[in-house]
């Protein structure tokens, strides 16, 4: 279970990012984060692997303080915990393979690592890990010779390498277009509900959220200002989150 | 936003900026301006006496000493009996090289004219008799016109008498150029000093990518500048980076010069000082701008330090690199052509020791081997760089 | 495949090249033949003469072994003609790399040992390095002089003292052999401040006498309370080989003394600095004026763009372009080689030859920006019946403007840089008075000299930075 009491997080330069941030996510749930840019969601998203220091409060994970976790337990934390970007932040010139490889750094000794030797599991697990998101096939290519749906996926691939109980997952669509979001979003609940990871997830599209949330939570200015089931978000609300101009986009298959 | 200025405010300050650049000028004048140690009136540059200088120079810089043929000594010899009767009068040739003497035959210390024909010309040749016993007595030194002729008066004197039948003759001896059209030995020697000089660029250049590479990861704020002692790091490196990179690599050669004696090694160090300042700097900002997506998605797998910058940093430099590390090796071939003037080897060693003895020919050559290696270094660094970015 | 493998084998990168990849088959090529070449240029021995320098590994028949490398390169390339896809080039990379390194290695006469063998040199310039002779405190010098004859003469001699500014100097003897130990008494000194011992030589030559018990240093008596000095000296041995010494010699004992003034003051040197400094930032500005100027309008000359219309132009252009080139890959010292000997040594040769070089890489760049500009400007001028200089003035010009100024900063660094060792060759600037000292091993004037230019370099670096802001 991942706790998150009270987190706050002021930027050097002043902008409060968080302010009291506290909710639980139970373990195989798929939550997702909604909210404006600039409302928080992908601070709130790095304060849990720490990517992003918080300034104050509190973050449990499996009974864990993540914290208050420094050095070789930090990583431990980490290498348990994927993470997919909205700019998939693949290695462009390395190969898928390296990429996907790259997602046992967290397991492998470091002179190993950095000379290339991968032991013959690693290799297995990374093809297996490729035929699971249907890219097997490109594993020698060069990342960025990869349009954009398959490097996420590639991204995915390299998240599963570290055998994750959690998945964060920050605006993993928004730079796809409607069909290959939802096939990216259908590769998370799969592993969510095969695998029992629990993904934390942030969204923009109100479609997507109540086709795949199990529970939503909205962020505001850094504040939570809805916790809850994706059926309770209807017009009414979705214009209390996203503010009295906002339109629903509908990112359907129809789009 | 400040209120704006009024305007004899804005017309003081630009008469004031005007005032400063002007006087700039003046004093860059007057101290640019100035030749063996006086000032020099620009109009001087007009004066024939300095294009008469400059052109022959030029005129030897532009012909390079490339081929020549093999030089052999051919003696041009004529008996002229002393005294007259004493032994057969010689009979000069009606064509080709020849010594003609106002008279066939002399008496001691009779003084005659002798003329040179078809000889090389504007040259300068020694006259002489060769004397009976086969030594020769030397005699005057003279140059021939642009024709190849010369006239001089010669004095027969007692020492030149014939002696058992064997009459004393008067020669020249001649350089003729025989045989095949070869490389000369400038030509040797300049593509010695060409591949000399590509080699110490080649080693200066590996040499400072071994020390630029893990120094400009410390130079570089998104790697280095984090707490107190990362950024003292980072600022300590730039800053020796940016001291290093005030001088050129010509002065930092004479200290080497000293330390390891003149030869190729201390322009080869130098070389690599002011490319590591260089190179380190150019790689930092190489590193400073990469797309930190990857760093941030390799650290969230929970991979330390080392293993984000070999994972998530270098792929993303390598090209960037390579670009610069061929860039710097084709910079360097041409400081190297200079850095041999003080600190010797290479061509511009040559060249230093052609200037020095005013021996221009070769170094035109000199100076053309390097327009031409400094071209070809510059083609084959853009095509590679083309290819592989 | 086999096709491909075997046009390989009769010329490398040949088959590579048959199938598409241009590049590959052209490098190889180029591998081969430059190794080719460089194993000749090795094998043929030497010609030595005076003005050379012999290259260690020229003429060694052993690297003849060498040619095992472009032959297994060979091998590679043709296994390499007929895979495409699996063939990578780390193979032929590294063996080349290696031989090239190796024989460089040779050619370049790297010897790092020598580093540390010869660090004591280091050490000797290191000290004065860190004292830069560049101001030194205010003193006034003294000095009043006896002079004796070594040894004595058979008849009795006459003892001179010159003296200048009061100081008065008498010997107890008029004349001494080497070894004696004579009396000095020196008066009108002032109290309490060092004295040295200054012999000179029949032929001129100064040396300060040494300590009695502690050779290596110099002696340095205190005058008493009164400006009065008594004190012994032994006679040095000052005669100068190949003169007789037993031969009367007029030598001379100088009594020098240093008072201090307070304050500080500019050292000979550190006046030399400020002038070279004078001069190379004024031959850097006014090469990089009139360097700018004349690129212009060869720029123009150099666009291709603007110079294709005919025949004519397109030969101007080509003409213009490699005068650029050729004397753009030409250093700027080199340059000012030859215009030292036709005009002279100073500041003027150096400031020519920069010029002449900024023109040309100027002329370059410039030009290159010309070629990018958007022709839709030049067209619509153009369209309106505008001659080739109104395009010029109103379609070209206006879009270049930032790009040149630009370039010209740019250039105005690198001019500082080059104008501190145009010198060097007799161009004026501080590298003049700097090639000089480290001549002379005058390493403190050096080490002055090298603050000097950091400090130049760095100020003029700044300026420009701030212009570039300003103009940004």
């Amino acid at each position: 279970m991942l706790e998150v009491q009270n987190l706050h997080k002021v930027y050097p330069n002043g902008t409060r990012a968080l302010t009291d941030v506290s909710f639980n996510v139970e373990d195989g749930e798929f939550l997702v984060v909604i909210g404006l840019s600039g409302s928080g969601k992908s601070t709130l998203l790095r304060c849990v692997n720490r990517l992003i220091e918080p300034t104050q409060g509190k973050i449990l994970w499996d009974g864990v303080d993540v914290t208050a976790a420094t050095g070789a337990e930090l990583r431990g934390v980490r290498r348990r915990i994927g993470m997919i970007f909205q700019q998939f932040n693949l290695v462009k010139r390395s190969t898928v393979m390296t990429n996907v490889l790259a997602g046992r750094l967290g397991y492998v000794g470091t002179a190993g690592s950095l000379v290339g030797l991968w032991s013959a599991e690693d290799k297995a697990q990374a093809l297996r890990a490729l035929e699971r998101v249907g890219l097997a096939e490109k594993a020698n290519a060069r990342a960025d010779a990869l349009s954009g749906g398959q490097q996420q996926r590639v991204a995915i691939a390299r998240a599963l390498m570290q055998n994750p109980q959690l998945i964060l997952a920050d605006e993993p669509v928004a730079s796809l277009d409607p069909v290959l979001s939802h096939s990216i979003l259908q590769y998370l609940e799969q592993l969510n509900r095969e695998e029992k990871i629990t993904v934390v997830c942030s969204l923009h599209f109100l479609d997507l959220v109540h086709r795949y949330a199990t529970r939503v939570i909205a962020l505001k200015d850094g504040q939570v200002v809805f916790t809850g089931l994706p059926q309770e978000i209807d017009k009414a609300r979705f214009k209390e989150i996203y503010g009295e101009d906002a339109i629903e986009v509908k990112a359907g298959l129809s789009a | 936003m400040s209120t704006p200025k009024p305007d004899r405010w804005r017309a003081l300050r630009l008469t004031l900026i005007t005032l400063f650049v002007a006087l700039a000028y003046v004093f860059a004048y007057r101290g640019s301006f100035i030749a063996s140690g006086s000032p020099l009136d620009p109009r001087d540059l007009l004066s024939p006496d300095l294009w008469a200088k400059g052109g022959p120079l030029l005129g030897d810089f532009l012909t390079p000493d490339l081929a020549a043929r093999d030089i052999e000594p051919v003696t041009l010899q004529l008996p002229v009996p002393v005294p007259c009767g004493s032994a057969e009068n010689g009979a000069p040739a009606a064509s080709g090289p020849r010594l003609v003497p106002s008279v066939p035959c002399a008496e001691p210390r009779d003084k005659f004219t002798v003329e040179g024909f078809e000889l090389q010309p504007n040259t300068e040749l020694q006259l002489r008799w060769r004397l009976p016993s086969g030594q020769y007595f030397p005699g005057q030194f003279i140059t021939t016109d642009a024709d190849g002729y010369f006239s001089a008066e010669f004095e027969a004197r007692p020492i030149v008498a014939t002696k058992d039948g064997v009459p004393g003759q008067i020669e020249v001896e001649l350089q003729v150029e025989v045989g095949e059209l070869k490389p000369s030995q400038a030509f040797f020697d300049v593509l010695d000093g060409v591949i000399v000089t590509i080699f110490m660029a080649l080693m200066a250049t590996a040499a400072a990518v071994v020390v630029a590479a893990p120094f400009s990861f410390l130079a570089a704020q998104n790697v280095t500048r984090r707490g107190p002692v990362g950024t003292a790091v980072y600022y300590t490196v730039r800053t020796i980076f940016n001291i290093l990179r005030s001088f050129e690599a010509i002065v930092i050669a004479t200290l080497f010069a000293f330390w390891v004696d003149f030869g190729p090694f201390a322009g080869v160090l130098a070389l690599t000082v002011v490319t590591v300042a260089s190179l380190g700097k150019l790689f930092s900002e190489a590193i400073e701008g990469i797309d930190p997506g990857p760093v941030e998605a390799l650290t969230a797998t929970g991979a330390n330090r080392l293993q984000v910058v070999w994972f998530a940093i270098v792929p993303q430099i390598v090209p960037n690199f390579v670009s610069f590390i061929i860039y710097h090796w084709d910079i360097n071939v041409r400081i190297s052509t200079i850095i041999g003037y003080v600190g010797g080897g290479g061509i511009g060693y040559y060249l230093a020791q052609m200037i020095n003895t005013g021996q221009d020919n070769k170094a035109g050559t000199a100076i053309w081997a390097i327009v031409l290696v400094v071209w070809a270094m510059d083609f084959i660094s853009a095509e590679v760089r083309k290819r592989y970015t | 495949m086999a096709r491909l493998s075997l046009a390989s084998l009769l010329l490398p990168g040949l088959g590579q090249y048959l199938d598409g990849r241009r590049a590959r088959g052209l490098g190889i090529l180029g591998v081969i033949l430059a190794m080719l070449g460089l194993i000749w240029w090795s094998l043929i021995p030497q010609h030595l003469s005076l003005e050379s320098r012999p290259i260690p590994l020229k003429g060694d028949p052993a690297n003849l072994a060498w040619l095992v490398v472009p032959a297994l390169i060979w091998a590679w390339n043709v296994w390499d003609a007929a895979r495409p896809e699996t063939a990578r080039g780390w193979i032929p990379v590294s063996l080349a790399s290696i031989m090239f390194f190796v024989i460089g290695w040779q050619a370049a006469e790297i010897n790092p040992p020598v580093l540390a063998s010869n660090v004591d040199r280091v050490m000797l310039i290191i000290r004065p390095m860190l004292e830069p002779d560049f101001i030194q405190a205010r003193a006034e010098e003294r000095e009043g002089w006896v002079e004796l004859l070594v040894p004595c003469p058979a008849e009795a001699p006459m003892t001179t003292a010159g003296s200048d500014h009061a100081i008065g100097v008498a010997l107890d003897a008029p004349c001494g052999s080497v070894g004696d130990t004579l009396t000095v008494t020196a008066t009108g000194l002032t109290p309490d401040v060092g004295v040295e011992l200054i012999w000179q030589s029949p032929i001129g030559d100064f040396f300060p006498l040494r300590q009695a018990d502690n050779p290596t240093e110099f002696r340095v008596e205190k005058p008493d309370a009164q400006g009065n000095l008594t004190t012994t000296f032994v006679v040095p041995n000052a005669i100068p080989p190949g003169i007789d010494p037993t031969l009367p010699q007029e030598q001379r004992l100088y009594i020098r003394q240093s008072r201090p003034l307070g304050g500080w003051e500019l050292s000979t040197n550190g006046r030399f600095i400020l002038q070279g400094i004078y001069e190379t930032i004024a031959l850097a500005l006014m090469a990089t004026t009139l360097g700018t100027l004349g690129a212009f309008p060869f720029s123009f000359l150099a666009a291709r763009n603007l110079m294709s219309s005919n025949a004519f132009t397109l030969g101007v252009y080509v003409v213009v372009r490699t005068i650029l080139n050729i004397v753009r890959s030409i250093e700027s010292l080199i340059i000012a080689i030859v215009f030292v000997v036709i005009i002279g040594l100073g500041p003027f040769a150096g400031m020519m030859a920069v010029t002449v070089h900024t023109i040309a890489a100027l002329g370059k760049l410039f030009s290159e920006v010309i070629e990018g500009i958007d022709p839709g400007p030049i067209e619509a001028i153009r369209a309106t019946g505008a001659n080739w200089l109104q395009i010029i003035r109103y379609g070209v010009v206006p879009q270049v403007v930032p790009a040149f100024t630009a370039f010209t900063i740019y250039r105005w660094e690198i001019n500082v840089r080059a104008s501190t060792i145009i010198g060097v060759v007799g161009g004026g600037g501080i590298g003049f008075f700097l090639i000089q000292w480290i001549n002379l091993s005058d390493y403190r004037a050096v080490s002055a000299a090298f603050l000097a230019i950091l400090v130049v370099v760095q100020v003029m670096d700044f300026v420009s930075a701030k212009l570039r802001e300003r103009l940004a």
